[in-house]
């Protein structure tokens, strides 16, 4: 019974950082109809931004989300503007698959010549600081890292719930054509919604460093799980992209706690099957045509 | 931008020779229209007869082809819908035009996306509160669960929160049942009373051009007739053409190829 509570915390802290990277995946999706497939490559960058300002500058990885969140969102408007914004939009939905990708393997590359391939990690003095609460170990680091993403989907809710540009987006996905009509600029809506569901990966990348050992490859693994909770989610729900994340954390944390760490690695995917074949558009997606 | 003095003062908006339409296919052939400020106008025409085109080629969803679009004596063809909303030109498309995941309060915000008073926003909606006592009502309502007359209601009343000059408004009845219908006939006559211009499209002839002052009858992209509305209604011609016998209106077989 110690061993399965243990689980389910370690479960939620991780599933928060899941649930902060599936959610900008999930708005880009929700704002443009666009699976990313860089997000993963997006999240291993900022680890490796992270581990640059850590290493180099001696800055807290957490801290550094203050430096690489207004970076990754300018990142990702300049990478809208340069790769997504050329795309008519009959094509959009099938070929942005393609260059998301492609913008994944860019992104994987660039890190490839700038940090080689070996596998990093970032230690810093509290990597290995456990707290004890109520006879249960809960990590620093993840414990840290879970209150830095709950901070930042706080963040986010607010500034689509109550901020003018939150109001545009959330317009923008429910009826393109009317907001346009309203006036809203849908070609700035859609790069500053994408910008905004990179700048997430700031944080997540952060975590993530601080976390696991990372090098350039990370990414095809951390994309397959953030489809699976998205996917889960509902495509384009964030609520559900954060249910989805904590849920999938837990399952996952507690398959390892129980089982073994192998099937761990597989609930993201049994879940993704699962999720497809039994309710293909997840706990809060809505039927979409065209998508996936 | 070239500025055309218009001789008769008083007009609002004024079409000469409008071509426009998709791809190669031209669904306007060249349309003269003169609306003046403060009344109501119907455009009917069966289906295919580029009446929605027109209200596009205004708001600028559509580019005209040929021809000039002139509002308050400037030529707007071709400029976009967020230059021509600034102008004052507000166009409620045919579709479902709230969203419907929002409140009705958020929705009525984003009717004043481009004011960046919250004062003049609040006042606004105040304004149009009078009109359309619904938006204070279900304020916190998401847009997606009103009824379809309600939703209608809350989509004019959006349209007040920019003061507008001139209100597009494409089959507002339609899809909806006989008592919200005649709500939202009573709510344009209120508009009108207001003092507000309107153009309005009507598949719904009858009662289209009883909440109008003028009509204009579009046919095969041609404005064929133009008058006042009650004189329209009355005329025996018309009614035989373009009423038909009931007020539900079909339109005439042979234009059917138009489409």
């Amino acid at each position: 019974m110690h061993t399965l509570i243990q689980g389910i915390i370690l479960g939620v802290l991780t599933g928060g950082v899941y649930a902060l990277m599936a959610s900008g995946q999930t708005l880009i999706f929700g704002v443009m109809k666009v699976v990313n497939l860089a997000q993963g490559a997006f999240v291993i960058a900022s680890a490796y931004l992270a581990f640059s300002l850590f290493t180099q500058f001696g800055i807290d990885p957490l801290v550094a989300v203050l430096i690489t969140t207004p970076l990754m969102f300018g990142i990702g408007v300049v990478g809208h503007w340069l790769f997504l914004r050329p795309l008519r939009s009959e094509d959009a939905n099938q070929l942005s698959l393609l260059i998301t990708f492609a913008l994944a393997m860019l992104v994987e590359g660039i890190l490839s010549m700038t940090y080689r391939t070996t596998y990093r990690s970032i230690n810093t003095s509290y990597a290995n600081k456990a707290f004890d609460i109520g006879g249960f170990s809960v990590s620093a680091v993840r414990l840290y890292g879970f209150i830095v993403s709950c901070v930042l989907l706080i963040v986010l809710y607010i500034v689509l719930q109550k901020t003018r540009f939150g109001r545009a987006i959330r317009a923008t996905v429910q009826n393109p054509q009317s907001a346009t009509l309203l006036g809203v600029d849908s070609v700035r809506v859609k790069a500053y919604g994408f910008g905004l569901g990179i700048s997430t990966a700031a944080a997540s990348g952060s975590i993530y460093g601080l976390l696991f050992p990372f090098n350039s490859g990370s990414h095809y693994d951390l994309i397959s799980r953030l489809l699976s909770v998205v996917v889960l989610g509902g495509l384009g729900s964030i609520g559900g992209a954060v249910l989805a994340g904590v849920i999938i954390g837990v399952v996952s944390s507690v398959a390892a706690v129980t089982w073994s760490p192998t099937w761990s690695e597989m609930t993201f995917f049994v879940v993704l099957i699962l999720v497809l074949l039994v309710r293909p558009q997840g706990m809060f997606g809505r039927v979409e045509r065209g998508a996936l | 931008m070239n500025n055309i003095n218009h001789s008769n003062s008083g007009v609002l908006l004024k079409l000469t020779d409008v071509v426009a339409g998709y791809g190669s296919g031209m669904v306007l052939k060249g349309v003269n229209l003169e609306l003046k400020k403060g009344d109501v106008m119907c455009l009917i025409g069966p289906n295919g007869a580029g009446k929605s085109t027109v209200l596009k080629t205004v708001s600028g969803l559509l580019p005209p082809k040929e021809g000039a679009v002139v509002f308050e004596g400037q030529n707007i063809a071709g400029h976009t819908p967020k230059e021509n909303l600034r102008r004052g030109i507000v166009h409620v498309p045919q579709e479902r035009s709230l969203f419907p995941g929002m409140t009705v309060w958020d929705n009525l915000l984003m009717g004043g996306y481009l004011i960046r008073s919250r004062k003049v926003i609040q006042d606004r909606i105040d304004e149009a509160a009078h009109l359309f006592p619904i938006v204070t009502e279900r304020r916190n309502t998401h847009a997606g669960s009103l009824s379809g007359g309600e939703q209608k209601q809350v989509e004019l009343a959006r349209t007040l929160i920019f003061d507008p000059k001139l209100i597009l408004l494409d089959e507002p009845s339609i899809g909806l049942d006989p008592k919200s219908r005649r709500l939202v006939f009573e709510a344009i006559r209120g508009l009108a009373t207001a003092g507000r211009t309107i153009l309005l499209v009507e598949q719904n002839a009858r009662s289209g051009l009883a909440a109008a002052d003028q009509g204009a009858i579009l046919e095969t992209g041609l404005v064929r007739i133009t008058g006042v509305a009650a004189t329209l209604l009355e005329d025996p011609e018309v009614a035989r053409l373009y009423l038909g016998a009931s007020t539900m209106t079909r339109p005439p077989a042979k234009t059917q190829q138009e489409n």
